[in-house]
């Protein structure tokens, strides 16, 4: 089920935020954890095996584990360890990876071997993250094993952020789940918080979506310079309103429930450079490689040669992650360089330079590696590549004025919306008004906004169904994730 | 502050709530007049069909399809869009002077499947006897370039005239794009909220064709062309859903052999070439021989002896009613509907006349022509 549904808008949410609030507070995550389940049999009514299995898979071995460790048996621990780390990896990588890598022998050796054809359980690369930071955590000592296993379930399987993450470290809610408060002012906050997010995805990425996807299926004659930016700049706003507006919606979902999940977006299109960009865009995957991956391989402590071959596994794998793919795996590389660039000499180059420079020089990166990203066939991303960079193909073509001055209005929305120049405004404006007020004024003016605001958010909330409804265009983007 | 947080809470959930609940719960509605097709119902439970996805792809469907004042939705997701400058909504451009007028560009014209269409319709009429005629009338969006938005594109009809005119060498290609374009300037060719033409673009063809024919016209207005209704939102307007939308009007010409006319929809005899009836449902062009059928046989009561066959879409539909008065038979075929074999009927029916008629881009795109080569 995706939250930009009207099944999940108008029935699974008030049903299921209505009774968790009647629930009694100790039943809440076994409530919560049937919820969660019956929101993803919606969408994979056979996989759910898979998460159920996996789920018990990582509890009996975070119990075992600690075991372990309680008896000293060093060997065992470590063993258990590697288990948890391959059966996680391997149930991972046959469900993502197989067909993918049989399709790669076949091109490379020219053999015959038929694909299975299995389809990708929608979030499995999210919960099994999820679960694996667990165990690892558990071995390393940073959090203790949970013996309740619906407690546990409910962590790996919990709907907010099951299919398009944030990714949440157990370690980050270990004590939520155990004991977490629910505040009608942190419920209010997170409902605004999800409307915000709806709307990112419904009014904005789905909206400048179209575009991109007109632009995408055009013939190769059709094609020029002005287009193929057009299209580029199209899906660099898209997949930002689309997943940041997922990760809004999963956040404030959490804070409904009583939970504070990390923040998994910064306004990376505001960054001076890549490395910037990579703190600011998919924090939660990029601390979880870092963490979980990085920084056990050495980090940067065993020397510039070793920190680059880390840096290398970490990009591929972050790459490989996002989709198995040839072009996943070159956007991948594609940002091991640049990185590893900025590294070397890019980054003290950049600091030198004007501020608009260093801006330019990232949206530049950041857009190319979009269309790397999107176009999955290699025919078409040369056809693109191309395009983008005026070879064999016309400058402008009149459709290409009518694209431009049709969504004029929407691209001028996206780029302020991107930036946190609205955040921005609105705290100016409370300063500037609240400061001076104090006692019954303040409280009054404070009611004041707050109700301004609501009505704000319900128009989004009207507006974001009248889209859902009209439109035949609301994809999920994240179904290779 | 707390009671504030506490009402509004509960406003926004009670109110996606009960859309939800009054959306599942009242009656299912099974056809949208406004948006001029079927909705979809809720589907049955199974266990076969929730495991195969089949059941929850068909709910969302249905969920969207039955949704609570669906139709005002619409209205403001339109009133948003046009808000945003989009000039295009639903494959429709908002264009000027309250047209609407169909998106037909490359993109979607498949010149393979257009060219095999000529080439169907060329071995048809290659083997007729008598003379035979093609009107592959311009979309809209060809004829009213100028009320189209800036730049907007549509595709290259002169190529594909080209095309036709090489192909289709046993027939006379009779090409209205031209004065059509002439009388746009002060005739109103196409409706403003569907995506027929109007009975006076149909007179234009007509004229064309007459001249080909070699036999004398008649004005426009000794056709005895009367209103007959002022109320119409075409199929434009249901996928655009516009408020300022304004209806248009339908004329049609009643000719003196009405009176004496016979009329038979595959095969069942029918009250004359126009049904009332359809002026009170939302489609109101279905006027014109009541919709779309396989086969319409007309005889005129006129005693000249000719006889004329019209392989056609619904373009033909106010055309035809212009050539009662030429013709003491006329049959027309629409092959999307039409079950018989096409040759035998052109092989017994000797007819004097072979007329094919399809508005372009519907003939570039349609899939039933293969069946001219059928036995």
């Amino acid at each position: 089920m995706v939250f930009s549904s009207i099944l999940f808008l108008c029935v699974f949410m008030p049903v299921v935020f209505c009774l968790y609030y009647i629930c009694p507070g100790r039943l809440r995550n076994f409530f919560l954890l049937v919820a969660s389940l019956l929101f993803y049999a919606w969408g994979e009514p056979k996989y759910i095996c898979i998460m159920l299995f996996s789920t018990a898979f990582n509890y009996i071995d975070g119990i075992l584990i600690e075991y372990s460790k309680k008896h000293d048996k060093e060997f065992m621990k470590k063993a258990m360890l590697v288990l948890s780390v391959i059966g996680n990896v391997a149930i991972l990588c046959f469900f993502k990876y197989t067909d993918f890598i049989i399709k790669s022998l076949n091109d490379l050796w020219g053999t015959h071997f038929s694909l299975l054809g299995i389809a990708l359980p929608i979030g499995i690369s999210f919960y099994t993250f999820q679960a694996m930071s667990y165990t690892i955590d558990v071995y390393r000592g940073r959090v203790s094993a949970q013996h309740n296993f619906f407690d546990f379930a409910m962590y790996v399987c919990m709907f907010p952020q099951l299919i398009a993450g944030p990714i949440v470290r157990y370690e980050q809610v270990e004590g939520q789940i155990k004991e977490r408060k629910i505040t009608s002012g942190n419920v209010a906050l997170g409902l605004q918080r999800f409307i915000i997010g709806l709307g990112k995805k419904v009014l904005l990425a789905n909206q400048i979506g179209s575009l991109w996807d007109k632009i995408y299926t055009m013939d190769v004659s059709e094609i020029s310079v002005l287009s193929a930016w057009l299209g580029a700049f199209a899906y660099t706003f898209q997949i930002y309103f689309d997943f940041s507006g997922y990760s809004d919606m999963a956040i404030g979902m959490g804070q409904m429930l009583g939970f504070k999940f990390p923040e998994n977006f910064n306004y990376p299109y505001m960054s001076k450079s890549i490395t910037e960009f990579w703190r600011r865009w998919h924090i939660t995957l990029g601390q979880w490689f870092k963490e979980y991956v990085y920084i056990p391989l050495g980090g940067n402590r065993k020397g510039l040669e070793v920190q680059i071959v880390n840096l290398f596994i970490v990009w591929s794998l972050t790459g490989l992650w996002h989709g198995a793919g040839w072009n996943f795996l070159i956007w991948g590389l594609y940002y091991f360089v640049i990185l590893l660039m900025e590294k070397l000499f890019l980054h003290k180059l950049l600091d030198k330079l004007p501020g608009i420079f260093s801006h330019i020089y990232s949206i530049f990166i950041i857009v190319v590696g979009w269309v790397i990203f999107a176009c999955d066939n290699f025919d078409k991303l040369g056809i693109y590549i191309k395009a983008l960079f005026g070879m064999g193909v016309s400058v402008v073509k009149g459709t290409d004025i009518y694209l431009c001055y049709t969504n004029a209005i929407l691209f001028i929305i996206l780029i302020f919306a991107s930036t946190n120049f609205p955040v921005k405004v609105i705290s100016f404006v409370k300063k500037k008004f609240m400061l001076k007020l104090k006692g019954f004024m303040l409280a009054f003016c404070k009611n004041i906004g707050f109700w301004c605001c609501a009505v704000f958010y319900l128009i989004i909330l009207a507006l974001s169904i009248a889209l859902i409804i009209g439109e035949t265009y609301n994809p999920f983007l994240y179904f290779r994730f | 502050m707390r009671i504030s947080y506490k009402i509004y809470i509960i406003i926004i959930i009670a109110l996606l709530g009960a859309a939800g609940g009054i959306t599942l719960f009242s009656e299912q509605k099974s056809y949208s007049p406004n948006e001029n097709r079927y909705l979809e119902k809720y589907p049955k439970l199974s266990a076969e069909s929730v495991m195969s996805g089949d059941f929850q792809d068909d709910m969302i469907n249905a969920l969207n399809d039955q949704f609570f004042k669906r139709d005002n939705f619409m209205q403001v997701s339109t009133e948003l869009k046009k808000m945003l400058g989009y000039k295009d909504i639903g494959g429709v451009y908002l264009a000027k002077d309250g047209y609407y007028i169909e998106k037909k560009d490359e993109a979607q014209i498949s010149q393979e499947r257009y060219m095999q269409n000529l080439r169907y319709v060329q071995y048809f009429l290659s083997k007729q006897k008598g003379s035979s005629f093609t009107i592959l009338v311009p979309s809209g969006c060809i004829v009213l370039k100028d009320k189209m938005p800036e730049y907007a594109s549509s595709y290259d009809a002169e190529a594909m005239y080209k095309a036709a005119e090489t192909v289709l060498s046993s027939s006379k290609l009779i090409d209205i794009r031209d004065s059509l374009k002439e009388a746009e300037k002060s005739e109103q060719i196409y409706y403003r909220t569907d995506h027929h033409w109007t009975l006076r673009g149909a007179y234009e063809a007509y004229c064309e064709y007459c001249k080909e024919m070699g036999i004398d016209k008649r004005k426009y207005d000794e056709f005895n062309v009367k209103e007959v209704c002022d109320n119409f939102y075409g199929s434009l307007y249901s996928k655009v859903l516009d408020r300022e939308a304004s209806p248009d009007k339908i004329y049609a010409p009643f000719c003196d052999s009405l009176a004496n006319i016979k009329v038979t929809d595959d095969g069942k005899i029918t009250d004359g070439i126009y049904n009332e009836k359809e002026l009170k449902m939302k489609d109101k062009y279905s006027y014109f021989f009541g919709g779309n059928c396989g086969r319409v046989d007309i005889s005129t009561g006129v005693e000249n002896g000719l006889k004329l066959l019209v392989i056609k879409d619904s373009f033909a539909n106010c055309f035809v009613p212009f050539l009662i008065d030429s013709y003491s038979e006329i049959t027309m075929i629409d092959l999307r509907y039409y079950s018989g074999s096409i040759t035998e009927l052109a092989e017994s029916g000797t007819f004097d006349h072979t007329l094919i008629l399809y508005e372009m881009s519907n003939f570039a795109g349609d899939t039933n022509l293969y069946k001219l080569t059928e036995k």
